[in-house]
């Protein structure tokens, strides 16, 4: 995971989560609020309710027991209860009862005796008086009363005559939810008979009702939405009768709801935004300085050289630790590589050096034809760590002598075949000793194949033009010119200009010609004579025999590539 | 009827036989209403099943029922000759509202209505309760003295008439137009009067004469506020 993206994370996942806690805590409080408030709405409208019946009671029962009191009305009755069985007694008091409900506008009338059996009634049916079949009827004196298809509120009042009672007048009115200002359920033993709930049939308002049971205030599920319901218990209806108002939860929250969802969806992109931009900048601040460290130590993996980090007042404190404690370390293991290197130089140093002094001949051969191969290739601008691998690759080239016997190596006189062959196995003997040795990987072709001539004629491998390293190639040309310009037991030395001239002509036969071409151009600088004239061998034999010649062409440039 | 007419006749007879008798003409003048009576019967009497009958009320210009309710008669101990009336029950209402009979006169009140109804009177000249009584029942009652007998229904206190009992046979109800006739009264003075429910008593003197008939004139009238004045000689 990158450390932006991480970063990112842990700044946005907890502002989102708090954001969403805060949500839906505060939706839970609006829900817990709207239903409070629609509650207590309810219970208002309940009590107003109530309230109203109570105050309609009072008002009735003044004026219904002055209808009660109605001379005309004791009259009938006491007609009706001194001849039950007639007819016209009956039709007598029913029509005083339409005159009653005609002039008082009441919907239902009945008298009854003063046991409660009921005598005589009219109720208003399609607006239109009929009397009531009371032998089939039993209508309540107090409460709710259903007939055809019509609901009556019923209120009874006592008639009496000199302090006894004789009967009862009960009056009822048609009851009407329309006049209730919340949507209003009447039920009998859990059947709907009036509603005033819009869109919703008897059979869903009777399930739904069903689920509330016997509480008064529960909540509900009516077509599809969230109803909370409130019995009217402070009223009593009479058997079986309840009164319940109904209130769409939802219907009231819906719009807070709808505002709150669109604020928190604002509110959150916003958030969302914010998360990003700071994240992404916070991110930044902190990768920025780590990049740069990671950037120059990836260049320095290319360099192979330890970068060491500028600091200054402003850098971050974290990263200057960082870059400081680095550079410490950097310091160290420059340090200790130094001194590594400082050895391995010596030890090189004293290889090559050991070669050489087994002969007073080759005494500072090494270390010559080294400078040499190091000056042609700064000519061919060959990079520093090739030119480090070719300077110590020409310390070392001829390490492989050592495996050759002193007899055949000092031998004044002509090699035999044999001789030759011993001489000529130097380069593999020198790859053998320096395989061993880690590090010195780098050093085997120089070491193998700086006997390889430019066209396939020289040893081991009979390698041909490019195919040689340009390192053996250099070392080729420098060796020859050392050999040339050195005295050997068997033949003095050649002036600078010989050699030369020697290369020149075997250029693009033995030698590299590009190589050569470099060596002209350094020693034109005057760089080669310089470094030829420097270390003179101490003495020098002036003497040149034949066999000096022949052995030249051996071991060092092989001057004459066919005799390979 | 047919023994009332058979008795004015033979009275006129006697009458005649000595003397030459004149009738009183009058006309009763009414300019306003006098009862707020509801001409119109309200909706609500369609829905009581029993049909009522309106037709003649409901064209009826006001007061021309005023008119013919004022009960005209003459003072005086003139000879009697009761007779029997009829005050019916019949949808809900007495029928006729109005009866004028000579003392001694005996009225019955049948029962037309399918339901019970009770007749009672409190009044000073005759009072009587005749109780419940249903369809096709009759009740009877003597009046014997003069007097205005107000009549009345304990189980329907809409319902109400009255009964004029009056001190001799010269009485009548004046007709729509408000003319009446007392016909065949001996020369003389007399005291006539007219009676009319809500304005009461008005009496005037008219002198009978060989020479023809009389007449006279009600004006019952009005004061500026609308209440009856009376107007009493």
């Amino acid at each position: 995971m990158r450390f932006a993206t991480r970063a990112f994370l842990w700044s946005f996942i907890p502002f989102a989560l708090l954001l969403a806690g805060s949500f839906w805590v505060i939706q839970q409080r609006v829900q817990t609020t709207v239903r409070g408030g629609l509650r207590s709405s309810l219970r208002e409208a309940h009590m107003s309710m109530a309230r109203l019946q109570k105050e309609n009671e009072l008002q009735n029962s003044r004026f219904l027991q002055i209808v009660a009191e109605n001379p005309s009305l004791k009259a009938g009755l006491q007609l009706l209860l001194s001849d039950r069985k007639s007819g016209a007694a009956q039709r007598t008091v029913e029509d005083q009862l339409r005159e009653i409900a005609e002039t008082l506008r009441f919907d239902f009338l009945l008298i009854s005796n003063s046991d409660g059996l009921p005598l005589a009634g009219i109720v208003r049916v399609d607006d239109q008086l009929v009397a009531l079949d009371i032998h089939r009827l039993a209508p309540p004196q107090q409460g709710f009363f259903t007939l055809g298809g019509s609901t009556y509120q019923v209120a009874s009042f006592p008639i009496d005559t000199n302090s006894e009672n004789i009967g009862v007048l009960s009056i009822g009115e048609r009851f009407d939810l329309s006049e209730l200002s919340t949507p209003t359920v009447l039920a009998r033993n859990g059947k709907v008979l009036r509603s005033s709930v819009p869109n919703a049939s008897a059979a869903e308002l009777e399930a739904a009702l069903g689920r509330c049971g016997e509480r008064a205030e529960c909540e509900t599920q009516l077509a599809g939405g969230t109803y909370l319901t409130l019995a009217a218990d402070s009223i009593d209806f009479g058997d079986g009768y309840t009164l319940r108002s109904l209130q769409s939860v939802d219907s009231v929250s819906d719009p807070v709801q709808g505002v709150l969802r669109k604020v928190f969806l604002f509110a959150s992109l916003g958030a969302l935004f914010a998360a990003a931009a700071l994240s992404f900048f916070s991110s930044r601040s902190i990768v920025r300085p780590i990049g740069a460290v990671v950037a120059s130590l990836r260049e320095s993996e290319l360099t192979g050289t330890l970068p060491t980090f500028q600091t200054t007042p402003q850098t971050i404190q974290e990263i200057r630790e960082l870059t400081e404690s680095f550079n410490r370390a950097a310091a160290t293991v420059h340090e200790s590589r130094e001194s590594l290197q400082q050895a391995y130089e010596e030890f090189v140093g004293s290889l090559a050096s050991s070669l050489d002094a087994r002969d007073d001949y080759t005494a500072g051969h090494s270390r010559r034809v080294s400078e040499y191969s190091c000056v042609i290739a700064e000519e061919m601008h060959i990079g520093d760590r090739d030119l480090e691998v070719i300077r110590v690759g020409a310390l070392l080239h001829d390490i492989g002598k050592i495996g050759v016997m002193d007899s055949v190596l000092r031998k004044a006189g002509k090699l035999t075949g044999e001789e030759v062959m011993l001489v000529q196995q130097h380069p593999s003997i020198g790859r053998r000793i320096l395989e061993g040795v880690r590090g010195f990987q780098v050093y085997l072709p120089i070491v193998e194949l700086h006997h390889e001539n430019w066209n396939g004629t020289g040893y081991p491998l009979h390698l041909c033009d490019v195919k040689v390293p340009l390192g053996a190639r250099i070392v080729h040309v420098a060796d020859a010119y050392d050999a040339m310009t050195s005295a050997r037991p068997y033949r003095s030395a050649r002036c600078h200009e010989d050699a030369m001239l020697e290369l020149k002509r075997f250029a693009g036969v033995q030698f590299d010609p590009g190589v050569v071409q470099a060596l002209i151009r350094a020693e034109q600088k005057g760089r080669i004579n310089r470094v030829a004239q420097d270390p003179a061998p101490s003495r020098r034999l002036l003497s040149v025999s034949r066999a000096a010649a022949e052995r030249e062409s051996l071991e060092g440039s092989m001057l004459e590539g066919k005799l390979g | 009827m047919l023994g009332r007419v058979l008795r004015s006749a033979l009275l006129i007879l006697a009458v005649g036989a000595f003397l030459r008798a004149n009738d009183i003409d009058g006309t009763i003048v009414v300019q306003h209403k006098l009862t707020k009576r509801k001409v119109t019967a309200s909706a609500d009497l369609y829905q009581r099943g029993a049909a009522v009958k309106l037709g003649a009320d409901r064209e009826q210009d006001p007061l021309d029922y005023e008119r013919s309710h004022v009960v005209v008669y003459v003072e005086g101990d003139l000879p009697s000759s009761p007779i029997t009336a009829e005050l019916a029950q019949q949808d809900r209402r007495f029928s006729p509202d109005l009866v004028v009979v000579p003392a001694g006169s005996t009225v019955s009140f049948p029962n037309m209505d399918p339901i019970f109804h009770n007749v009672f009177s409190l009044s000073k000249a005759k009072s009587f309760d005749l109780g419940n009584y249903p369809q096709g029942k009759t009740r009877t009652v003597v009046f014997p003295k003069p007097g205005i007998v107000f009549v009345d229904c304990h189980l329907h206190p809409n319902m109400s008439a009255v009964i004029v009992v009056t001190p001799n046979r010269w009485s009548t109800k004046a007709d729509a137009s408000g003319r009446f006739v007392l016909p065949d009264l001996p020369p003389g003075t007399y005291t006539v009067v007219a009676w009319h429910k809500a304005a009461g008593f008005f009496r005037k003197t008219v002198r009978v004469t060989d020479a023809g008939n009389a007449a006279v004139e009600f004006v019952i009238p009005l004061g500026e506020d609308g209440a009856v004045q009376e107007a009493r000689k």
